[in-house]
């Protein structure tokens, strides 16, 4: 199995997304998997095209910005648009993490052949504790969003279908989320925005289309 | 789930969401959508006052999350 992950770094947010995966890459890579990892200038359109046409990688996990057609790498260069170059995702399992990817881009991608897509039906959120940037990992406030959103790329990496590694992430929401309204943590207030991300997480399968 | 954004939000809700925004620590920043920078209380508390794209946004998460309380698959406490 083969892994693509594009992991950006150029403003506040990429920060947090590119740290938060660093996770992924060095699950996979102890998992013996043959991972690409672009980060940073090499999360660029020509990289992610020429690897995706050539390698052809089982599983495809973007982090950046996006909309409902796009999803962007570094200095928001565009990567993948719907209906421009979204085919290349054909065969495979592609989890992006960017806003409103679930809309268009995503449906696109499965209609176009895409194993399957998971990804989000509107914007992605999380909060910082402004303190943090230096360690992101240490961010309390942010470690409820990507412990949740990590979870679907942890799953498939271990070899798991996009709706089982959906259906998982799900759960940790389900628990991060009932931890944090029982306890008396400064983090609680993120839950509204944690409810946000879990129900706007979608998994489209190519039956589905 | 997703408001229309020409709808316009009640000024109860607005009022309701500041008042909840008041109560997160001050120093949080909230990272949302196409924003580079991630935005302040202070930030968001005026994005929802003006009713811009952002504030609109961030008072249909809040509102969407306190009309699903009751509803939350929440996991069994031990």
């Amino acid at each position: 199995m083969s892994i693509l992950i594009t992991r950006p770094l150029h403003d506040a947010v990429t920060h947090y997304l590119y740290h938060w995966s660093e996770s992924l890459v060095e699950k996979a890579k102890s998992k013996k998997l043959s991972v690409i990892d672009l980060q940073k200038e090499k999360a660029s359109r020509k990289l992610v095209e020429s690897y995706l046409e050539k390698q052809h990688p089982d599983t495809v996990i973007f982090n950046g910005h996006g909309d409902d057609v796009c999803v962007t790498g570094q200095d928001e260069e565009v990567l993948i648009e719907a209906g421009k170059n979204s085919y290349l995702l054909k065969d495979k399992v592609v989890y992006m993490r960017a806003c409103d990817s679930g809309k268009v881009l995503g449906p696109k991608s499965v209609e176009e052949g895409a194993e399957a897509f998971i990804g989000y039906k509107e914007l992605f959120r999380f909060w910082t504790d402004g303190e943090s940037i230096h360690k992101p990992l240490k961010d309390e406030y942010a470690k409820p969003f990507f412990e949740t959103s990590n979870q679907v790329a942890l799953s498939l990496i271990k070899g798991k279908s996009a709706k089982e590694s959906h259906d998982d992430s799900l759960k940790v929401y389900t628990k991060v989320i009932s931890d944090l309204l029982t306890s008396k943590s400064s983090n609680s207030f993120v839950v509204a925005d944690l409810i946000w991300n879990m129900y706007n997480q979608v998994c489209l399968e190519k039956q589905e289309i | 789930m997703t408001t229309d954004n020409t709808e316009k939000i009640s000024q109860d809700a607005i009022n309701l969401v500041i008042a909840r925004l008041k109560t997160i620590p001050s120093n949080a920043k909230l990272s949302i959508g196409g924003e580079k920078e991630t935005l302040s209380i202070e930030n968001l508390i005026e994005e929802v006052k003006k009713q811009s794209e952002i504030g609109k946004k961030v008072v249909e998460s809040q509102m969407f999350f306190l009309r699903s309380l009751q509803d939350l698959p929440l996991a069994p406490t031990n």
